[in-house]
Order: structure tokens, then sequence, then C-alpha cells
């Protein structure tokens, strides 16, 4: 039927209201109408903006992940003492690399004929796979056959703001939509009572900022939403004081009869989309302090992750982010900035590990012991790696660190389609170069959409005349041989 | 209703004379709009952009097949005994073949580009083809011509249309078979007025002035309330307010923000610029002078500081201070940015594609591209101390009061006890005599040396007239200066290095550093002193002071001659200020001849000199580094009865000044003569002459690709630069604004247009390229780009045109058959409703609740954003919440933190000043309908309004009013009555009830004492104040209080 005929046939404004409730009998759900009327008003005119920016979108073709949870590990943690063991390097510890595997690389801090530190850590084999991990990861080597090792990832950047904002929108420099902003505009929400796009952090402020989670040129309403450590989680959520739920309540009834009678008024559908949004806040500030009431979770649970409820904490994110998938949440960041180890790799990777392993292990198998893993893809990482080389510089009171590193990192992924229990890609005795598969950040992006049924290539918007995409204009494709 | 004539087209003759570029065209128009036929530019040309010149178009890189569909001569090459097309014969032409091809090796567009034409695009390129395959201009690049004004002759309408502004607009939707709504009402119309003039609903008493004012005219006039209302759009225009308003549009333009961005995202200040913003739009500045002092101001002659300060535009772009960073890299990167930049603001291109390649679409190749960059890439990036009078005064007047409290300091010489207070001046004379005998034994006789040769790495050492050299240009984190001596004499014991302060330098040097260490640091990693390449031992090393920065590390001149480079001599702190380095050679340098002096500098930062002297002595006693100011010493190697009245004076002084025994009361004379820190505006300053920073061509885009070195230039479909002046940023500036440049009127006039009419008349306003939108009313726009330039740029006069126009006055009620014909409203038969911009949702709300403080200017403020706003910004910024009126001020002033804009400006899509935004959304979302209802900005506002309401005398009714009257402008309708008092009821019922308490509803805002709840109130006079702030808490959230209507 012609919704707007429709409509209009019942534009009255008592009419208007008793089709809101009528029509609509799910819960607060009378809003939907308002949804309805905004979506299929929304007029069929090609430049129309979407009515409903989050209804669900079929995706390209059929993909396992449904949800993906971004385990950004910024200030970049080193692979050469955490996954990719090197006995080159005890061999060389103090002595420079050959100027051959450096080349003309400029770095950071150090130069380039700083001398080979050795692994900080022992390294012990893990699960079927003998998955080899630094002795800090103890956790991690519970799912080692879950997880998917790429030790053959590689960067543009190498500042840790502009390698993040690389990392998430194809570009290094702020302005691009970020990864989970192109899904969510990709694919829509599966549930209306959560953003569809969640952020959470732990650890110290992060460097790329906003724009890790920008739109960027896609319309707002694909921006991040954060969920905070302080205050509410969700900007605003609570009533503020001495506003009890049924004021609160009476007052959005209040602002829709009147928002109602203007739209009776006028006429603007976007009255209406107005409406809408005040019922779907209200559904929120009862959903997201569902979502972050653990009170329902196990002691069992909450053991696994080693978390405790009342305290924000990496493991407690994760433990989030499983609810949040559970609730059709559709893309979760969770970043836990503070790997960057230029001086004391031991002290910082050992606290950071702390923070980490059990979290990120718990998530992976909590996920599977949900009937979820298969349908959530879990990546763990950073924005680039770190220097064979040791980083020593007394001005600065640094030692036995390590210097950025864009040529060659390590990543896992986990779920949502991906081999568990494999290890892709490979550097050379130095951990230096890649010497095998190398995965530049564009294929890995490629690969997280493929996991979600999208084609990097066909998922593009127009903005200022050209097609843009997530994963430049260079050609790139997903890594195939991860997935299951 | 055709505008245009026919098309006059010979092919052949277009052959002969097109070779511009390589584009090919007559003029933009001329054959351009027969409704029946296809035309080029409005339908062929996006066919073609849209599914073809990706691969044949003007970029040769990625051109297929050595065809090119873009130009005539491109699409009518012998293809070897074939054609793409042959104009006039649809079935000869190759191209029509391929696009409706059933093979798909034979298809075009190629199946793995997924796109395909529909058969209406193929139709419409056969039709095109056989009426001839005209070629145009694409019509944004032919300058705008004043257009005959339509003639509307459908009596309905007659009287209808107030400017030529209508007529367009009237012909145009007629045709769609439409027909304009009627005027909107009297209230709606102040409101609309204000809200889009200066940003802020009327007052309750400004509306009803305006009301009877225009009520008055329309009774007396007939109906006609035309002087009424064109005086209040004059009187807006005079508000100062309206600066603010406009301000804010063009910020967003500027990516201005308060903060460096990037990882540290350190303050700036930038907020001079934003200033200056305010006050040229206030002005009504002519927007060709706009745009001169803001891209060039610094090159005008005998440029103002305001004129400089202008020159922040370009100074917006980020600064990256993460630690180690290349600084020269991100240099790059923000000059990506300003060509970025300034073709989107001014030009309405999309010219950062053709960073890494010739653009796809539009003539722009990768060469002009760097061309354009080599015109803005000749500045330096100073910072520019604002002193003003005042503060001249002030300092005038602190060394006043110094020298009173100098000329006491002798009496507080302290004496031993018992002593004679008589005797004082006796024992301070002898101490000064001492003092003298002390400092002049250890004084040497410098001879201060004039390098004949001072070069480096990368930075400009320019002598100045004191022997002294200063330091300009770029800076890397590893900088080696060389300094030749030709002829020094023999004997040479020791070299002085004096680093001295500069107006010119970062916080007036001795350094250079501007980022991630702090302004005017330097680190002197080596020195060293050659003859003949011969590096001179040096026995030991002083200075006059050291201090380090970063890290626990000792810093000293002797670390500066210990070959290695990370240890070194830094002067921490005190910038400003002159010190000195004193470095004695183990051997003296027996013969008189050549000298060499080196310095290295650097960091993980950079950290150069920005000015210094370098002096020897031939004292075989060698020498040590001093505190003593360099007159002093001089005065010193004189005898005392030689001295002037005034050397003794400067000598007694500083004897005073640094005598153990005065200390203390000398530290407050100290503090008096230092210079009072003022703001300092970041400006760009042409480099000079002698100096230039070339410009390459970036493979790829690719900061490390230099390739080809460039010079200033604009693209070729664009008036070239005029041969008789130099190509720099100045000349490009003024080409810009020249009155034959095709894009800057129009994409100013349609951005204006935008702003008031919701949608511009080209709908994609940051692209007036190939594959932009085309206008929806060409006509109509080159009339307004225009009138524009001929009304003198004058902004002011565009918008007095524009919202007197009856187009504008239309109200903004749509009818289901408006909606089902225009959904977007293209063709204008109302008025666009459009949520305000965020910075008004938080303006309209403290103008309504009479807390707004509508001071103007000066440094970004504070007001309250919600617990851990700022958490994920890097470091955990802090946000120190403003109290007293800072806390109520217009939005344009909030402090705009890049990584951590203002939480409720983000939510209602304000931009973070990381790029240049052409076009805000309006977005409608959850996140909004929250911080309306739960953010302490609206409740501070709904409370203050609940309290004023309560007082209102006349009941509810009348309390009511009052509320509509100041959120909405309007009385309210009897069913919005009836819902208002049913809510106050049941809220009454329940504070009586004790189902809710007035007192926390009350106690959120830490507002002005007087507004606080008086306690002596009894119970039912706080729980009015509650129902009130309750019921202005609805009406703060309603869709019509942040709307313009």
């Amino acid at each position: 039927m012609n919704c707007q005929a429709h409509w209009m046939r019942h534009r009255g404004a008592a009419a208007s209201r008793r089709w809101f409730l009528g029509q609509c009998s799910v819960g607060v759900g009378r809003i939907a109408l308002a949804t309805l009327l905004a979506e299929q008003c929304a007029l069929a005119a090609d430049d129309a903006p979407r009515r409903d920016p989050f209804a669900p979108r079929p995706p390209h073709f059929a993909g396992r992940a449904k949800a993906v949870i971004h385990l950004f590990m910024a200030g970049a943690p080193s692979q050469l003492d955490l996954f990719d063991y090197k006995p080159a390097l005890v061999a060389h510890d103090g002595k420079p690399l050959p100027a051959s595997i450096i080349g003309d690389q400029r770095y950071a801090f150090i130069r380039p004929d700083a001398a080979v530190m050795a692994p900080r850590f022992a390294f012990t084999r893990h699960g079927q796979c003998g998955l080899e991990l630094g002795e800090v990861l103890p956790q991690l080597g519970q799912v080692a056959d879950d997880i998917c090792v790429v030790k053959s990832v590689t960067t543009d950047q190498f500042n840790h703001a502009p390698a993040q904002i690389f990392f998430n929108t194809g570009f290094s420099q702020p302005g691009r939509p970020s990864i989970g902003s192109w899904v969510t505009y990709a694919l829509g929400a599966e549930s209306r009572d959560l953003p569809a796009f969640v952020v959470m952090s732990t650890g110290a402020g992060i460097s790329g900022g906003t724009a890790n989670w920008s739109s960027g040129f896609l319309p707002t309403v694909y921006t991040g939403v954060r969920l905070r450590n302080q205050g509410d989680p969700i900007l605003n959520l609570a009533n503020p004081a001495g506003v009890d739920d049924a004021l609160q309540r009476d007052t959005i009834d209040l602002v829709r009869e009147l928002n109602e009678q203007q739209l009776t008024q006028l006429g603007d559908p976007e009255i209406a989309t107005r409406i809408n949004s005040y019922e779907m806040a209200y559904r929120l500030q009862r959903s997201a302090p569902e979502l972050m009431d653990l009170g329902s979770e196990t002691q069992e649970t909450l053991d696994l992750y080693g978390c405790d409820p009342a305290t924000p904490s990496f493991a407690r994110a994760c433990l989030i982010a499983r609810r949040m998938v559970e609730r059709g949440v559709r893309f979760i960041n969770i970043y836990h900035e503070g790997w960057d180890a230029h001086s004391d790799v031991v002290g910082n990777h050992t606290n950071n590990c702390r923070a980490t392993d059990r979290g990120s292990a718990a998530l992976v198998q909590d996920l599977r012991r949900r009937g979820l893993l298969d349908s959530t893809l879990v990546i763990w990482g950073g924005e680039f790696g770190r220097t064979p080389m040791v980083e020593t510089n007394p001005a600065l009171g640094r030692s036995l660190g390590r210097d950025h590193h864009p040529q060659a990192f390590t990543m896992w992924l986990a779920g949502g389609g991906v081999r568990g229990g494999m290890t892709y890609g490979a550097t050379d005795d130095f951990g230096f170069h890649i010497v095998e598969h190398p995965v530049p950040v564009a294929d890995l992006q490629a690969t997280i959409l493929h996991c979600l049924g999208l084609d990097h290539r066909r998922l593009t918007f127009k903005f200022r005349g050209l097609d843009f995409r997530l994963t430049g204009v260079e050609e790139h494709q997903p890594v195939l041989a991860l997935l299951a | 209703m055709v505008l245009s004539k026919p098309c006059s087209f010979h092919l052949p003759w277009c052959l002969a004379v097109w070779v511009v570029w390589g584009t090919t065209w007559c003029a933009a128009g001329a054959s351009d709009d027969r409704p029946d036929r296809p035309s080029f530019n409005r339908d062929v040309r996006p066919i073609l952009a849209a599914n073809c010149l990706a691969c044949h178009g003007p970029d040769d890189n990625a051109r297929e097949a050595d065809l090119r569909l873009d130009t005539v001569q491109g699409a009518t090459a012998d293809l070897g005994g074939y054609q793409a097309i042959v104009p006039g014969d649809p079935e000869a032409s190759e191209l029509l073949r391929r696009v409706a091809s059933d093979d798909d090796d034979e298809r075009m567009p190629p199946p793995e580009s997924n796109k395909t034409l529909t058969a209406a695009e193929r139709e419409t390129l056969r039709q095109w083809i056989a009426d001839g395959a005209a070629y145009a201009q694409h019509w944004a690049f032919v300058a705008p011509q004043r257009p005959a004004v339509p003639e509307v002759d459908d009596p309905r309408f007659a009287g209808w249309s107030r400017t030529a502004v209508d007529r367009f607009i009237l012909e145009r939707m007629l045709r769609e078979g439409l027909t304009p709504n009627p005027e909107a009402d009297v209230d709606t119309l102040i409101r609309r007025l204000f809200l889009d003039l200066i940003g802020l609903p009327p007052t309750v008493e400004e509306a009803q002035s305006w009301r009877l004012r225009l009520r008055e005219a329309q009774a007396t006039e007939g109906g006609v309330m035309e002087e009424g209302y064109q005086q209040l759009v004059d009187h807006l225009l005079g508000s100062p307010h309206y600066g603010e308003r406009w301000a804010r549009k063009w910020l967003d333009l500027a990516r201005y923000a308060d903060t460096n961005g990037y990882e540290k995202d350190r303050p700036r200040t930038m907020w001079p610029y934003r200033d200056w913003v305010i006050r040229a739009l206030n002005a009504d500045m002519p927007f060709d002078e706009f745009t001169i002092q803001q891209l060039a101001g610094d090159m005008l002659p005998d440029a103002t500081t305001d004129q400089l300060i202008a020159t922040g535009f370009h100074r917006n772009t980020m600064l990256n201070e993460e630690g180690g960073i290349d600084p020269l890299e991100f240099r790059f990167y923000a000059m990506t940015d300003r060509v970025a930049t300034t073709a989107t603001t001014w030009m309405g291109l999309t010219m950062g594609c053709a960073q890494c390649h010739t653009h796809k679409y539009d003539p722009i190749t990768h060469r002009e591209y760097y061309q354009v960059m080599a015109l803005l890439n000749n500045a330096d990036e100073p910072d520019l101390e604002l002193w003003d009078a005042a503060e001249e005064q002030v300092y005038q007047r602190q060394r006043e009061e110094a020298a009173d409290l100098l000329a006491q300091l002798p009496q507080q010489w302290p004496l031993p006890d018992g002593a004679n207070p008589a005797d004082r001046h006796d024992v301070v004379q002898r101490a000064f005599e001492a003092w003298v005998a002390r400092e002049r034994a250890a004084t040497r006789q410098w001879i201060e040396l004039c390098p004949d040769r001072a070069t480096s790495n990368l930075p400009l050492l320019t002598v100045q007239a004191d022997q002294s050299v200063f330091v300009s240009g770029d800076i890397t984190k590893d900088d080696t200066y060389e300094l030749d001596f030709t002829d020094v004499p023999a004997g040479i014991t020791a070299v002085r290095l004096e680093v001295l302060p500069d107006a010119r330098l970062p916080a007036r040097g001795p350094g250079l550093t501007y980022f991630e260490g702090p302004k005017g640091d330097f680190f002197l990693g080596e020195f060293r002193v050659l003859r003949e390449d011969q590096t001179l031992p040096i026995s030991r090393a002083t200075e006059s002071y050291a201090k380090n920065h970063f890290g626990a590390l000792p810093v000293s001149a002797q670390l500066a001659t210990d070959g290695d480079p990370q240890t070194g001599w830094s002067c921490a702190d005190r910038y400003g200020e002159p010190h000195q380095a004193v470095f004695v050679l183990q051997e003296p340098l027996a013969a008189a001849g050549p000298l060499r002096v080196t310095m290295r500098f650097g960091r993980h930062f950079p950290a150069s000199l920005g000015r210094f002297r370098l002096a020897v002595t031939t004292d075989p006693r060698g020498a040590e580094a001093r505190s003593l100011p360099r007159e002093v010493e001089q005065v010193l190697t004189v005898e005392d009865r030689h001295w002037t009245a005034a050397q003794r004076d400067q000598v007694w002084e500083t004897f005073l000044l640094s005598a153990p025994e005065l200390k203390e009361p000398a530290a407050r004379i100290h503090a008096l003569l230092r210079r009072p820190t003022v703001p300092a505006a970041l400006i760009l300053r042409e480099r000079p002459p002698e100096h230039p920073r070339p410009t390459h061509v970036h493979r790829r885009g690719e900061f490390l690709q230099a390739t080809e070195e460039v010079t200033g230039g604009v693209p070729a479909f664009l008036p070239p630069l005029p041969a008789d002046t130099p190509h720099n940023r100045l000349a490009f500036a003024r080409a810009l604004v020249s009155p034959d440049h095709p894009l800057t009127a129009r994409v100013q006039v349609n951005r204006h247009w935008a702003a008031l009419f919701g949608r511009g008349l080209v709908r994609t306003e940051g692209d007036f390229g190939v594959q932009g939108e085309p206008p929806t009313h060409p006509e109509l726009l080159d009339y307004l780009a225009v009138e524009f330039i001929e009304r003198g740029w004058s902004v002011k006069q565009l918008h007095r045109l524009l919202v007197c126009s009856a187009t504008y006055r239309q109200s903004a009620q749509v009818t289901p058959d408006q909606l089902a014909r225009d959904p977007q409203n293209r063709w204008l038969s109302r008025f666009s409703r459009v949520r305000v911009d965020a910075e008004l949702v938080r303006d309209i709300a403290l103008r309504a609740s009479g807390l707004l403080v509508p001071t103007l200017y000066g440094p970004p403020v504070y007001p309250p954003q919600p617990e851990g706003a700022t958490e994920t910004a890097y470091g955990g910024a802090e946000w120190p919440t403003s109290s007293g009126p800072d806390r109520y001020r217009r939005g344009i002033y909030t402090f705009l933190k890049r990584t951590a804009p203002y939480a409720m400006y983000n939510t209602f899509d304000a931009p973070s000043g990381e790029v240049c935004l052409a076009q805000r959304e309006a977005s409608n979302t959850p996140l909004q309908s929250l911080a309306l209802l739960n953010d302490a900005v609206f409740l501070e506002a709904a409370e203050h309004l609940g309290m004023q309401l309560a007082q209102v005398a006349g009941g509810d009714e009348e309390r009511v009013r009052q509320l509509f009257q100041r959120c909405l402008t309007r009385d309210p309708r009897p069913a919005e009555l009836t819902s208002m008092r049913a809510f106050a009821a049941r809220q009454r019922a329940r504070l009586a009830a004790g189902e809710l308490a007035a007192g926390p509803l009350l106690a959120t805002r830490p507002g002005p004492a007087e507004n606080a709840p008086d306690p002596a109130l009894n119970t039912q006079a706080l729980g009015e104040q509650a129902v009130w702030t309750m019921l202005a808490r609805v009406v703060l959230n309603l869709d019509e209080t942040i709307t313009r209507n």
C-alpha cells in the first residue's frame, strides 16, 4: 500500500496517536510506526537519504560472520617477543643487523645500526597445532587450536596515530570512514535496542583518537558509539537527578504528543523520525544498563574472564562484548592502549599481557561454548610491529626497548569462518621482512569484510564524485587461505 | 521558457579550435537545455562519467585501449577502421554496439566493474549521437554570464515574486506542476530570520516588538509588511551575533580547532583567527578581500596584524607531535590538506584526487596538482605575538615600577647586627667596588666574528647587522650548521657561543623547536672548531645556564664536545633569554687564518638554534661562560673613569640585581622586568626570495617519492595567472576572486543558498566537477554569482537578497501532493525545515532560558559536558569546566579538541576540525534525544527557565504562553495548552503524594548564586519551580525548538 497515502489518511492527531498505539503492539514499539512511516515514506527518489539507516540489509553473499570484535592492541605489541620466535636474534644479540636487511628504512627513535635484541621471553608450544607463544600469553595457549595466527601483516605507517587511523579507515589521515562504519552502513543493525557499532577502551588514551571510529564521509549515524568507563556507559544515558522512570516516560510521552501535533500541522516526515529517536532513546536507557549489569553471569563465567564485574577492565570489556554479540551488536572495538615499549619490553609486555591475555582467550572460549564463535569474528593485534633492534637512549632514559616496525607484524583471528589452529605467512630470520604471504592491512580489511559476506570492491560510497572504498584504489583481495 | 539558443554546432569548426587541455567544448549552455533532446552536460556527461571515464578519461596512466571519451577528438578517433562515436550515425558507433553487447568479452563497461548501462541510458546516448554527438564544456568550468530573468505570465502568481530570485524559482516550479506555498505567519518568519541570520532565537521582547512592527506595516500597507520585514533583516544583518553565526560555517571549511590534532593533540592559540573571521563577517568584508587576506595576507604591502592573523586559515592544518616523527613528512601531509582545502573551499573541486594520479574525471593533471601546491608551499609558519597597546602599557607600567623599586634597592642592603644605618651607603659602595674588580678580572676581550659563509643541511642562516646569525625555514631532527671565517687573528684560546632571543622565534627562542618539545627549545649535540678539516681539541667548556627538558640526564656545554650527538647542551625553561657557552681550546691556535665552526642539533624532535653569535678571544688565560649582559661586559673592559653616567648606572643596576645580599627584594624586580606572556597567533610568512622552498611532483602522492620539480601554476582549464606578476600565493588568491573565475562565485553563492534553503542549487556543495550534480536551477545560480560579484562580493547583500525573496518566506507546511511530487523539495515549493547546527542547538537553549552570556571574542571556553567525555583522548585530556559566565557563552567559543570534540556537538554532527567540511549533516538520532533530555547543559537551561516561569503571574496558561514564546516564538495552540496543563497536574499530584521531590530536580545547576533555590521558599513554591522546570524540559526537547521552521 502507498504508505504516504496511508499516513496522510491518518494525519489527524488523535487518529495518528491511535494508529501509533494500535498498529504497533510490541512493548514501546508503538514507535515502530514512526520507523515504518519514516522508512517507507522515505520516498523512492534515488537521492533520498536513508530514512532508517539501520534497517538490516543483505550482504553481497552469504558470510559466516554476523559480528566482529576487534581487540585493538594500540601502541603496537612486539611480535618478536610474543608470537614470531627468531633464534637468529638470540645468536645476534648485541650485534648490528646486516645493512642489506635494513635498507633505507627510517626510524622514529633508533638509528638503523642499533644492535639486535634477543626475544625477551621464553617461548613454549601450545595445542595440537603446536603454536609457539611467548610465556606471557599462557591463556592464549589454551585456545591455540581456535585461532589463526598471521605473522606477515604489513602496514604503510610507522607513527601511532596515522597507523591506527590507517588500520581502521584505510587512510593515514583522519576523514575516512572506519571499518565499523562501513560494515554497519552495509549491513544495518540486528538490534534496535543497542547501537550497531560500539567502541570500548581500556588502558591509556588512544593515539588516533575519535578518527579511529569516525564515520568519515558516510552519514554520521554510522559513527562508533563509545561505551564509557566513567559515568554513564553511554553519554547522557541516566536520567537526571530527581527524574524517576515514570517522569521520564511522562516527559517523553508529552514530547511525543506535542511533536505529533506539530507533525499534523506541518506534515514533515522528519518529525516522525524525531519521535522515533525519543522512543529508541528510552529503550536504550533500559537496554544499556541491562547490558552492563553482569549480575546474570555465573561466577564460573566471571572467573573464566577473570574480571571484577564492577571495575572497568579489558577482561570486563571482553565479557560485555560477548553480551553485545548476543544482543545483536554488529561491530565492536575494544582498544587497549599502552603497548608502546620503547623501553623495557619485559615490564611493559608483562603488564599488558597480564591485563589482556585472560580476557582475550576467555572471549574465544566463551563464544565457542555458546555456539557464537562461528558467527563472530575476533581479531587481535596492533597498528604495526616492533623492531628486532634494541632501542636505547640514555637522554630519554630508555633501555631494552624496541622501536616501531611497519614491515612485518603478527595478528590473530578467530571465529567468523576463520580456520583455527593455523599459522599464516613468515618473516626472515630476523623477523624484519616478510618472506612468505605478505598481508597488507587492506588485504586484512578485505578479509574481515569477506567474512561478513561483503565484497570490498563492491562496498563503495560516492563522495565528491568518486566511489570510495575501505581498501583504497590499489588491488587487494581477501586472504581466503585463512578461511575454513 | 527556453533561455538558451539552439545549438549551432559544426564539427569541423570545433575540431579546429578545441585544443585547450584536451577537453573540447563549445561554450557551456549553448546547446544545453533543449528539454526534448539529450544535452551533453545534463544527460550524456553523467552517463560517461559514471561508467566510462575512469578508464577512458583524462588520466593517461589509467587509460585503456588508448581511447578517451571525454573529448570529441578522442571519441571520434580512428580506432582502425571504426570509431567509438560517429556523430550523426549511431549504427556506425562502436560505443553503442559495445554497451549493448551480451558478450562478456565485448560488453562495456566490463563485467568486473559491476556497472551496466540501463536501456534508458543507452537510448540517451543513441539519440545524442544521432543528433550529432555535440560535446560541451562542463558547465561549471565556463565563467557565469548574467542570464535573462524569466517572465512568468501565470496570472495566479502575478504578484508572488518579490525578487528576481523568485522568478527563476517560480518558472521552474510551475514547469514541475507545483505551486508555491503561502507565506509563513509573522511569528514563524521572525524566528526563522533570527535563527538564520544570527543563530539565536529572539527574546520575548524582541519578538513582540518586531511582531508589532510587521503587523502594523501589514495593516497600513494593505497586506504588505515589506518595510518592517526589511528593517528586521537589516537589524539582524547589523547584529554582532551575525558574524558568530556565519563564522561557524566558514570555520567548518577552514577545519578550525583549538588543538594540534593527532596523538598528543595539544592546545594551540587559534582563536585570534576565529575572532578575525567573526569581525570580517560583521564588517561585511567583501569576499574577494576576505579571500586574499586569508590566503596571502602576509604578502600584502605593509601587512597589518589583522592581515597576518587572517593567514591562520592555512595554519589550521594538523601538527603531529608524536615522538620521533619526521616533521617534513607531516609537513607534506599538511600541504596536501592545504591544496585539497583550498580547492574545496573556493572552487568546489575535489583536487585531492590528483595527489596520486591525474584526476579521473576533472581536467586536473597530476603535475598541475603539485603546481598548485607550489603556489601555497613557499611560506614559513611562524607565531605572531599579539602585542597591542594595552599590553604595551602594562609592560611599561611594570618597567616603571621596577625602576622605582631598583632605586630603593640599596636601602635594603643587609647590615650586620648593631651597624649604623647611616653607614649603609658606604657598605654598598664597597661591595660594588669589590664586585666590579672581581668581574673585571674575569672579563675577556671578545672579538665577535662575522661569518663569511653560513650554511646548513636545510634551514636558511642569515647574518644580521650585529654579526649574529638568524635561522629560518624548515628544520629536521638532525641539522648541522657550518660557519666559516676566512681570517681569524692569531692566538685564539677560546670560542664563545651566545644563543640569543628573537621575537621572530617560537617563544622568542633561542631555539626553533615548535612541536613535541617546548617552544623555543634547542639541543646542541655537537660543537666543533676546525681548521682545514682538522678538529681542534677542546679542553673544557662552560655555560651560563643548562637544563634538560626531557629525561634525567645532565646537559652541559662540555657534553656537546664528547663526540656523542645524543648528549649535549640545552637551556630548558628559560626561553626568550640569552645564554652562552665558552669552549676553551686545548692549544691556542698560533697562526691567523681560516676557522670553521660546526654545530649539530636535534633529538627525537627538531631542536636547532634560531639565533646565535660566535666570538673568539686570544686571552692566554682562556675564558669562562658568564651570565653578565654583553653590554655590561663591554663596559667592564673600559676603565671606570671613562664610563659615561649611563654606563655607570647600567653596571650599578646589574650589580644590585645580581647581588646575593639582595636576592629576595630583587626577585620582585626580576619578575616585573619579565615580558608578560601574550597570545601568539599562528600565521604564514612568505619566504625570502633567496630561500624558496622547492616543490616536487610526488609519485603516487607519496612523500618519499619526490620526482620532477615544479613551479607554481593553476590547472589549464582555469584562467591563467597573469603573466606580469610572480606566480605565487598572492597571485593565486587574486586569481581565485577575479570576475572571470568560473567557480569561486558560484561555489560561494551555492553555499549560502544551502545554508538558507536546506540544500544547495548544486546539491554536491563540495563538488562542482564533472561528477558533481548539475544545478537544479543553472540560470539562477549564474544570476546569483554575477550579482554577488557585481555587488562587490558583499555577503550581507547576498543574504538580504535571499531572505527577502518570496521563496524564502514560504511556509514549511508540506502537503501529500508536494511530498509525492518533490520529496526533496528541489523545486522549492515550500520552505525546507532543517534542524539547526549543533552549536545552535545549545545556543537556543541558553538564549531561551536567559542564561546566554553574549560576550563576543576571546580564548575558548569549557562548558560542562558529561564525565569521561574526553577519556579516550591520548593522555586522558582534562576538561577544566568553566564556571561563571564562560559556562554560558555561545557554542562557537567552546574549546574544540580534535581527538575529543565537545560531546554534545559531536552528537549533533559538528565536525572535529580534522578535515575541511563542505556540508554538515542534520542527522536525527537517539543519542541526540538523550543529550536533550539528560545533558547538564539542557537541564541547567530548563531549571533556569522553570524558576523564572514559577514567578510569572497569571497562572498556568500565561506561564505556558511565556514558555512557548521564549522557546518557539509563538503562543501555544489550545491542544498544546491542554497537554501541558495535564502534564503539570500529573506532576503536582506526584509531588504532593511524595512520589517526586522538588529538591533534587532543582539542585543540579551550579549557576549564579542568585539563581539557586531560595532555602526560605516553602514546599509549594519549590514544587512549582520543579513543575515548571519539568515543563521547560519538555519544550526544550521539541523538534520545533531545534528546527528552523
